[in-house]
Order: C-alpha cells, then sequence, then structure tokens
C-alpha cells in the first residue's frame, strides 16, 4: 500500500505548502510575541515611497511610547463600493476613517464603536466644534468617533495653465461666469479641459451638490421628521445649464467626462485640467499620491452668487468597529487620540507631527477647517507654522475668502445613494447634447423621495 | 495514515464490485468492518474532496441564495422573511428595465459582430495551406492577454481627444474623432468591439477544429453535382457546422447575459447607465452602496436571471448530447 | 471562478467524450490534415485564375488584419511601455520622438509592486490548479471507477450545478467566506477564499468522469487480481493513464485563475493578497500613464510567453473546450 502513503503524504505536503502560503499572506490580527497589533488606515493604495517613510517614522514614534502595541499600517481609501463589501467582511482595520455622510446611518445600523465614555476620559469632548461633533452623536448623545478634519469645498486651479492661456494665476475668477470665461479662454488656448468635475462613483452627486449649494440650492429638507426631496431646485438647474454650456457650447471641459475623485486628481495632477472643484483638503493628495508639482496649484473659494448660497463642507472621523475586543478597543483610542487628535490640541504633538511629516517632504498647512473650537485651531495653526511647506500664497483666495462663505453640510438622509443618483444627471448633461435637464431633474428628485421614504 | 491499514482486505471485494455491476443484488452484512472492507471507507475518502468543496461552495450557497431572496438581511440584524418582497421591489426599480435593456443590447450587438465574424475568419482560415498554426496563433492572441489588461489598455485606445489611439487611425482615413466611451450613444458599441476582439479568437479556434472534421466526401460529391464555391460553403459547410454552431450561440447568449467585467471597467455603467447590466445591477445591490448590501435583492435578480440562463443551459446541455451520440 | 461566471456551463462536450484523443493521436491526425485534408476549395477550384488572384488577395488582407488585430495592440503596448507619457498623449504612434524611457519598466517593478502581485497571481493559480485537479481526478475515479452503489445520485447533483450559473452564487458564497461553516474565522482575504470554490468545478469532474469511463476495464482488473488496492490503481494505473485530460483540465484552471477578477474582486481587499487583474485597476488612477502601460506590458508578458511555448496545448484545450470568457 505504498501508493496510499505516498498520496497522503504528497496531499499532505501540499496542504501544508497551501497552507503556509495563505498563512503569510494573511492579514495580521492578533497577538504576535507578547505585543497587541492594530490594524490602521493610513492612505489610498498608491501613495509615494515618501508617505510611507512618514508614516513609518510616526509609527516608530508612536511604538516607542507604547511599546506593548505593534502598529500595522493598512492601505485605505473610502469609496463606496468596496467599503460595504469590507465592513460586511469584516476586513476594515481596527481603526479607520468614514466621511460624515455615513456616519449617522452607520452609527444608527450599531456598525461603529461606543467611544463617549474614552472620549470624555482624554478631556477634550467639550472642545470640538458642536455643529461637527453633532456628525458623530446619536440621539442619546452617545459619541461614536473623534473627528478628526473638517473641509469646505474649493476651486482647484492650475497656475501654470492660467500663464499659459495668458490669464493672471494670482487673480482666479470669482463667479461663475468669469470661471466659464476662464475656462473657454484655457481651453482654446491650451487644449486641455477649462473646467472639469466629477461624474462617477458618487462623486458626480457631490460636487453638483457643491456647485448648486454655491447657488443656493437645498436639496433636502426636513419638517418634524418628514424628509422631502428637493433636488429639483432652480439653482440646480442652473448649475446643470451652466455644465451643459461649457460642454456643447463653449467645448471646453475637455475629453473625459467619466472622472471620479482619483480620476480628476489624476488629470488634474499631469496638467490637463484648469479648474475644478473639490475639497480644499485634497492638495495633501494631489501631491503624496498623484506627484503633482505644488509650483502649479492654485485654490481660491468657490464663486458664491444670490442670498442663500452657501459652500459645502464635509469631512471624516476616525472610528472603530463595535466587533473589535476591548484591549484593541483601548489601543484603537490610544493610536486615534495620539495620531489624529493630539497634533490639533497640544503644542509638543503639534510640532513634532509638522516635523515628521515636513521631513519626509509631505504636506503641512494644507488648508482645512477646524474641527475644535476656533481658538485652539487658531492656536495650532501657530504652532506649526515654522513647518508649514505648502504655497500658503497660492491659496490666498481660499483662506482669505473662507470664513465669509456660509458652511453649509451635506444632506442627512441616503445621501450617498442620492448622489449616485445625481451622478446620472451629470453624466447625462455631459455626453448627450439633447439630455432633457427638466426632466432629469422631475426623475432624479422622485427617485430621491423613494430612496428617502424607503429607508 | 488509516487507509494503509489493511491493503489486501481492501482489495479482494474490490475486485468483486467492479466485476459485480449491480452491487445492490449482492447480500452485504451491514456492520462497519464490512463496510471498510467492502470499499466503502476508500469510496469515502476519494469522494471527500468533492464532497466538501462542493457542499461549503456550490450546494450550500444554492440553497442559501434561495432562502437569501425571501429574506431581508444586513449582516448586522438577524435575517426576516419577507416573502416575496424583494422579488418586488427589483421589479419595481426602473433600474432593471435599463439593464435588461442594456443587457439585450450589448448580447445583441455581440451577436452581430461576434457572432459572425469568427465563422467567416475560420472558414478563410481553413482554406490556408500553409502556416495555419501562424494564423491560428495570431488570431488567439488577444484571447491571451488577460482581460483586465485588454480593457485597461483600450481604455487608452477610446482616449476621446483628437490624439487618442484610435481617433488618430480614424484621422488618417478623414474621419472625426469619436467620443467613444464618453457618449451614451457610443459606449456600449465600444464596449461590444472591445469584448469580441476579445473573445472572437477563441471561437475560430473551434470552428477551425469542427472544420476539419467536415468530411471531404461531401465537397467530393457537392462537386460532382456541379455545386460552385459558394454552393458549397452554404450546402456543405454550414449544415455540418450547424451543431457547433447552435452551440456557440447558446454560449454566447450566456455569457453576455452575464457580462460584467468590461462594463464594470470601461464606465462603471454610465455614461448615464447607458452600459449598465444585469450583473452590473446585481454587484451595485449588493456591494456598491457604502451602508450595507441590499443582499436579499441581490440574491433575487441573481435567482430570476438563473432559471432563464438554467433553461438555456439545459437546452444546450440536451443537444450536445444529442450530438454527441449522433 | 471567472469561466464560471461568464460563462459557467461545460462546452463543446461532444469532443472530449473519447479518451483516445490523445496528445499523440491529435498530433499525429493535425498533421494528416495538413497534407491529405481539403476544405472547401477543390485542387481544381485553386486553379482557376479568378479564385487564385481571390484567395491571394484574401491571404494577404487576412494575414494583415490578423497582425494588426491580434499582434497590433501587444506591440503598441511594448512601445508606449517605454515611451514618455507626453509622447504617448500627444502622438500615440510616432516611434520614440524623445527617445526610450527604460525606467518605465523598473519603475513598475518597484513602485507598483508588480512582482508582489505577480506572485500572488501564481499563487493563486498553482492553487486553484492544484485544487482543481484533486477534486476532478479523486471524485472521477470514485464516480467513475470505484462506483459505489450512491455513485449516481452524487453524479446528478454535481450534474445539476451546471446548470445554475455562477453569479447565483455571488453574494451567498461571499457571505459563505465570511462566515465559512465549521472553521469560523472569515476566509477573507486568504488564498483559501479563491482556491476552494475555483475546486467546486462540476465541469472538471465531468470532463475527468466521462474520460475515466471510457479506459479499459480489464486494467484496472488485472491489477485487483495482482493484489492493489483502490488507491494503488488511482496512483499507478489511472492517473499516469490520463495525462491528457489532466493537460486539458490544468489548462482551463490556470487560465481561468490568470483571468479571474470579479471574485478575487470581492474576497481579496486587501492589497497584500490581491492578484494584477484586481490591482491594475484600483493602482490606475494613481499612476502616470507610462508607468502604468509598462505594468500592463509587464503583466501581459507572462501569459504570451506561456502562451507561445505551449502553444499546441493551448489551441487545442480551446478548439476542444472552448471554455473562453464569451
Amino acid at each position: 500500500m505504498k501508493s496510499a502513503v505516498k498520496i497522503a503524504i504528497a496531499s499532505a505536503a501540499a496542504l501544508a505548502l497551501a497552507g503556509s502560503l495563505a498563512g503569510c499572506a494573511q492579514g495580521a490580527g492578533g497577538d504576535s510575541g507578547g505585543k497587541l497589533q492594530l490594524r490602521v488606515a493610513t492612505f489610498p493604495p498608491g501613495a509615494d515611497q515618501a508617505a510611507y517613510d512618514a508614516f513609518a517614522t510616526q509609527e516608530k514614534q508612536f511604538e516607542k511610547l507604547h511599546p506593548d502595541i505593534d502598529i500595522i499600517g493598512v492601505e485605505y481609501e473610502w469609496k463606496a463600493p468596496t467599503f460595504a463589501a469590507q465592513l460586511a467582511g469584516g476586513s476594515l482595520p481596527d481603526v479607520f476613517l468614514v466621511p460624515f455622510t455615513d456616519t449617522k446611518t452607520l452609527l444608527e445600523n450599531g456598525q461603529l464603536m461606543d467611544v463617549t465614555d474614552e472620549m470624555k476620559s482624554l478631556g477634550y469632548s467639550d472642545k470640538f466644534n458642536p455643529v461637527i461633533l453633532n456628525e458623530v452623536k446619536d440621539d442619546k448623545g452617545h459619541i461614536f468617533g473623534f473627528p478628526r478634519q473638517a473641509y469646505a469645498n474649493g476651486l482647484h486651479y492650475n497656475r501654470d495653465l492660467f500663464t499659459a492661456a495668458g490669464l493672471d494665476p494670482d487673480k482666479p475668477p470669482t463667479t461663475w461666469d468669469e470661471v466659464r470665461k476662464d475656462a473657454k479662454i484655457i481651453s482654446d488656448q491650451t487644449g486641455k479641459a477649462g473646467y472639469a468635475t466629477m461624474t462617477k462613483g458618487n462623486t458626480g452627486g457631490w460636487q453638483l451638490t457643491t456647485q448648486s449649494v454655491s447657488r443656493g440650492a437645498v436639496d433636502q429638507t426636513d419638517k418634524d421628521g418628514k424628509v422631502k426631496s428637493t433636488i429639483d431646485n432652480a439653482a440646480t438647474k442652473e448649475t446643470l445649464q451652466w455644465l451643459s454650456d461649457l460642454r456643447w457650447k463653449d467645448n471646453s471641459m475637455g475629453n473625459n467626462f467619466l472622472l471620479d475623485w482619483s480620476g480628476i486628481n489624476k488629470e488634474f495632477a499631469a496638467g490637463n485640467i484648469g479648474m475644478y472643484t473639490s475639497g480644499s483638503d485634497v492638495y495633501t493628495a494631489l501631491v503624496r499620491d498623484f506627484g503633482m508639482k505644488p509650483a502649479q496649484y492654485g485654490l481660491t473659494v468657490i464663486p458664491t452668487q444670490g442670498d442663500d448660497a452657501g459652500v459645502l463642507g464635509g469631512g471624516d472621523v476616525a472610528v472603530m468597529s463595535p466587533k473589535i475586543d476591548a484591549a484593541h478597543k483601548k489601543a484603537g483610542i490610544t493610536w486615534i487620540d495620539w495620531y489624529y487628535m493630539q497634533k490639533l490640541l497640544d503644542k509638543d504633538a503639534a510640532v513634532a507631527d509638522a516635523k515628521a511629516l515636513a521631513a519626509s517632504d509631505q504636506a503641512v498647512g494644507t488648508p482645512v477647517l477646524p474641527v475644535l473650537d476656533k481658538a485652539t485651531y487658531e492656536q495650532d495653526q501657530e504652532w506649526i507654522k515654522p513647518y508649514v511647506n505648502v504655497p500658503l500664497d497660492q491659496m490666498k483666495g481660499f483662506s482669505d475668502g473662507i470664513f465669509d462663505q456660509k458652511p453649509v453640510g451635506e444632506s442627512k438622509v441616503q445621501t450617498q445613494p442620492i448622489y449616485a443618483l445625481m451622478d446620472n444627471v451629470v453624466q447625462a448633461v455631459l455626453t448627450d447634447q439633447n439630455a432633457d435637464i427638466d426632466a432629469l431633474l422631475t426623475k432624479v428628485d422622485s427617485d430621491a423621495q423613494a430612496l428617502i421614504d424607503g429607508k | 495514515m488509516t487507509m494503509t491499514d489493511d491493503p489486501p482486505a481492501l482489495a479482494e471485494p474490490m475486485r468483486d464490485e467492479g466485476v459485480a455491476r449491480h452491487p445492490q443484488k449482492r447480500k452485504r452484512v451491514r456492520n462497519p468492518a464490512s463496510w471498510v472492507r467492502g470499499g466503502g471507507l476508500s469510496n469515502l475518502i476519494f469522494l471527500a474532496p468533492m464532497l466538501i468543496v462542493f457542499a461549503v461552495f456550490s450546494w450550500g450557497p444554492i440553497v442559501q441564495s434561495v432562502v437569501m431572496s425571501f429574506q431581508k438581511t444586513n449582516l448586522v440584524t438577524p435575517a426576516v422573511f419577507v416573502g416575496f418582497d424583494n422579488f418586488a421591489k427589483v421589479l419595481a426599480d426602473p433600474n432593471l428595465g435599463t439593464a435588461i435593456v442594456n443587457t439585450l443590447y450589448f448580447a445583441g450587438l455581440a451577436l452581430v459582430f461576434g457572432f459572425p465574424l469568427p465563422i467567416i475568419l475560420a472558414v478563410l482560415m481553413s482554406e490556408v495551406k500553409r502556416g495555419k498554426g501562424l494564423y491560428s496563433a495570431l488570431a488567439y492572441m488577444p484571447v491571451v492577454i488577460p482581460p483586465v489588461v485588454a480593457v485597461l489598455l483600450w481604455t487608452v485606445f477610446y482616449d476621446a481627444s483628437p490624439n487618442g489611439v484610435f481617433n488618430v487611425i480614424l484621422g488618417s482615413f478623414g474621419i472625426p474623432p469619436q467620443p467613444w466611451l464618453q457618449s451614451s450613444a457610443t459606449a456600449m458599441p465600444s464596449i461590444v468591439i472591445e469584448a469580441t476582439w476579445a473573445a472572437a479568437g477563441g471561437s475560430i479556434i473551434i470552428y477551425l477544429a469542427a472544420l476539419i472534421g467536415v468530411p471531404p466526401e461531401l465537397y467530393d460529391a457537392a462537386e460532382v453535382d456541379g455545386a460552385g464555391i459558394w454552393r458549397k460553403i452554404w450546402h456543405v459547410t454550414l449544415p455540418q457546422l450547424r451543431g457547433v454552431l447552435f452551440i456557440m450561440l447558446i454560449l454566447q447568449v450566456i455569457a453576455t447575459s452575464q457580462v460584467f467585467l468590461e462594463p464594470y471597467l470601461f464606465t462603471g455603467g454610465g455614461p448615464n447607465n447607458a452600459t449598465l447590466t444585469i450583473l452590473l445591477l446585481i454587484y451595485r445591490y449588493a456591494f456598491q452602496n457604502s451602508l450595507g448590501g441590499a443582499y436579499g435583492e441581490a440574491t433575487a435578480l441573481s435567482l430570476m436571471l438563473a432559471i432563464f440562463l438554467g433553461i438555456l443551459s439545459f437546452a444546450y446541455f440536451k443537444l450536445t448530447e444529442r450530438w454527441s451520440t449522433n | 471562478m471567472e469561466h464560471q461566471l461568464t460563462a459557467g456551463v461545460p462546452t463543446d462536450l461532444s469532443r472530449i467524450e473519447r479518451p483516445q484523443m490523445s496528445v499523440k493521436k491529435s498530433k499525429r491526425r493535425e498533421s494528416l490534415d495538413d497534407l491529405a485534408d481539403r476544405g472547401v476549395l477543390s485542387g481544381f477550384d485553386r486553379k482557376r485564375p479568378g479564385v487564385k488572384i481571390t484567395m491571394s488577395a484574401v491571404h494577404v488582407v487576412l494575414l494583415v488584419g490578423l497582425v494588426v488585430a491580434g499582434l497590433g495592440p501587444i506591440l503598441w503596448l511594448a512601445k508606449a511601455a517605454v515611451t514618455p507619457t507626453q509622447d504617448t498623449l500627444r502622438q500615440p504612434f510616432a516611434l520614440w520622438p524623445h527617445g526610450i524611457d527604460w525606467a518605465n519598466l523598473s519603475t513598475a517593478w518597484n513602485d507598483i509592486h508588480i512582482d508582489q502581485y505577480f506572485l500572488n497571481t501564481i499563487i493563486i493559480a498553482l492553487g486553484s490548479w492544484f485544487f482543481q485537479v484533486l477534486v476532478a481526478t479523486t471524485a472521477g475515479y470514485a464516480l467513475s471507477i470505484l462506483r459505489p452503489k450512491y455513485a449516481p445520485i452524487l453524479n446528478g447533483l454535481v450534474l445539476a450545478t451546471l446548470f445554475i450559473p455562477a453569479v447565483v452564487l455571488l453574494v451567498p458564497l461571499y457571505l459563505t467566506i465570511l462566515h465559512p461553516p465549521i472553521i469560523g474565522t472569515s476566509m477573507l482575504n486568504t488564498f483559501w477564499a479563491v482556491w476552494l470554490p475555483a475546486a467546486a468545478n462540476a465541469f472538471n469532474i465531468l470532463l475527468v468522469k466521462r474520460f475515466f469511463d471510457n479506459l479499459p476495464r480489464e486494467v484496472f482488473e488485472a491489477a485487483k487480481t495482482d493484489g492493489a488496492g483502490p488507491f494503488r490503481v488511482f496512483w499507478s494505473i489511472v492517473l499516469p493513464m490520463s495525462r491528457p485530460i489532466l493537460g486539458v483540465v490544468s489548462v482551463f484552471a490556470i487560465i481561468a485563475a490568470w483571468k479571474d477578477f470579479l471574485w478575487p474582486l470581492l474576497v481579496l481587499p486587501d492589497p497584500a493578497v490581491q492578484p494584477l487583474s484586481v490591482r491594475l485597476p484600483a493602482v490606475q488612477s494613481q499612476t502616470e500613464l507610462d508607468v502604468f502601460l509598462a505594468a500592463l506590458a509587464i503583466s501581459t508578458i507572462i501569459p504570451v510567453v506561456l502562451f507561445l511555448v505551449f502553444q499546441r496545448l493551448f489551441l487545442r484545450s480551446a478548439g476542444l473546450g472552448g471554455a473562453v470568457k464569451g
């Protein structure tokens, strides 16, 4: 019966080999060598080496302070399609980030860890900007995450293209009409897209909302708990008509109309887009992940028109899954406090963080909105001033104007699914010359209402 | 190691069973020892890999999908039975109509482009006397490129600027630049062209193999009857290929009804849902929403698609069985 | 999984029936074809001047067409892989107007970590191959040669899964990977999540079983008389005799694993274990075009080289099974 022995041995060997291969590839998740392994979100896949270096430095600093915790950085990017799968599959890092738009639903579904007591014992739960902290609270006032960064949308522009087109890069447009005019000039003079907007993966809806809000749109109203979709409004219609004019009358939007957040960043960093709207904090990613040359970058406020106009903002929250055990929770809080919060609160931490980032050529000083109260924020800006390496003078339009604009939060109910519906509207307007804007808006409004009611 | 314990005892009854084709008619003592001696254990050992793998990864999930289509579940709270709600929701979704129309459009275009082309090429190639191997290899090359790489490469080809690869080629013939994937009207045909390019090689090879099986005597006989080249193709070649043609047709319909990769990577279903296919819709139900999948709706839609495809596969199986016994 | 998802049914079974279709014989048949076979055109047809000219023209068109469609994209990719981005964008067909940029290749290899994803792809392919062969041969042996009395039921259950398109399995199979029975811990981000579902492949079992059905029984009987047990018969007699069919199953298994996209996309969200097919689209937007094209080129090399080396096996498998994606 040698053959059977042989088979048994061969299969056992093969299985062992397979097992070891699978084993070595399996993400770490337990304890090793007495250390507690904590998997934390870092940055999107494909970042350059310097970003990894900067993170490694900070990881070392943290592990020196907390020798019992072994930090494992995990590439992470919040993307609607993969997030749900990762959430369901429990494959998210122990500490990860979610945007304000998802926080409410996630915490209502019991998918976020309650951190009320921990935040209180850290002693700064009252230091948050109350409007922002509200994003992570449930009805009973429990807190489910640490808002770590907020942004307002801004108008990003390529200074090189402005110069090449004979425009003054220090005088960016201040009205939507000027944006249109400049876009046409850039397009005619350089052959690049003068203006572009995101259209894919929910970002089309997000940026349509941004541009509509700056014309005074309100997409959702809430009367005594009865939520009504109001996407079919004059400001949104005007925005779509404006986009349609740029696309079909001026032909100043280039050739690619299937762009998501990374897609448009890549095109912009490559110098193919004159202007686009996005979060004010995108500079960091543009330089770190998309290889943009800082000198070409310009940022100003989004033009606002009308009395109701505002600037759409958002942000993200450092959270943990409710499924992790107490030891990981404790370690996770320690990490969040050290990595995200202390640099906003404590001089030494702020300086150390800025130093580490600057040493690896990572952006320090990218414009954001304060998540903590204004005094703390201004204090923080003072601390890191010597290390700021972003071209602040190229962002003057934004930093001078942003505090005069009215901040507007994103809709509360079914935000991302409704953005997904609005993607189609933007895509239709940009890819079909005969798109009927009125009909599209009527349809998206009733579809959005159906989503809200079906909730 | 238990399997090595008792070799001669295992060998003996095996021989009996191999000879006796009706083991159920033989008397058997029902006890474990005789079961082992009768080969029962070794049977199970050999069946074990299949049984485990199929139970966990095939039979189990099939049953589960039927159950889930009647449930509402978000993986956090326990699943609740909701009757036909999921089916009703899916059928009421305006996107379903779009997805069905798009899928039919894809399947139809793929048939128009993708079905006759390999046949024509195969018939022509089969007439090549020398270098048939080279021709086959060239035709098969696109199939060798991993599909994801092919789609990503074609995304570059489909660059809608006047400097895009295809637009430059068109330009050299004086044709204005096309928007390719960037327009609701041209996105689907563009996807079909790539899919046809990627798949034609495989079909050509199958047809070439089938053409070899056409008995030369039939051509000789047709010539005796005075048939010309076209009549020989029409009355000999095509009828002889009838079986494989029909099989390929069904296979293509089954495959195109489940198209996912190309629309997912090329356009994500856009612009304005112009390339949203049924499978993409299932994917969106289950995996797109950042706040948890509508798994019930996804399985309900899968099940409806499966019934349609199951009927096709069954027809296909019956046909291959019939032709293979001929 | 990909071939299940796209064309989840067996293909031309008629050709797989007979085990005499061994490598040697088909080789001989092919070479005979080249000499003696005739197609639509008779020797007389070929001598007619009109036909002669037309056929020459057809050859030229065919050859040029196949070179452009089959080789063109690969050659363009090879060129673009070592061309700076701006040249590719501005003059896609110019040959290195500003010199060759070899650094693209090393950047792709080192910075995008193509090496690691290559290794993952190979591990996934080899593992899927191993488990598919293991399950198919053991199950084929048990169902065809050992034939316990419940074999027909199992056979029916396996065959039934052929009619159920893999799309039905998508969601429940995904949930099974998240919460597998017995083991309890999620298989997400482990290679098992790809290997084991791939092994639940009824088509393989059908192929192998039909092949075994036609092996000469007398050989097994003789071996049993000599005292060989079922394991010995399997290892020393059946497996060596089934090389041809194992070759076919292996080609299918490896090609399918190499092409697979949707399934690894779902079950391997961690970049550290992702194969190229999943990784390439993910890094597309963060990578400069020239480096990205270099990455695509590198990912194409291995399949193309494998194809050129094992051309005959590939084309024969394709002609016979046609398990190509649709």
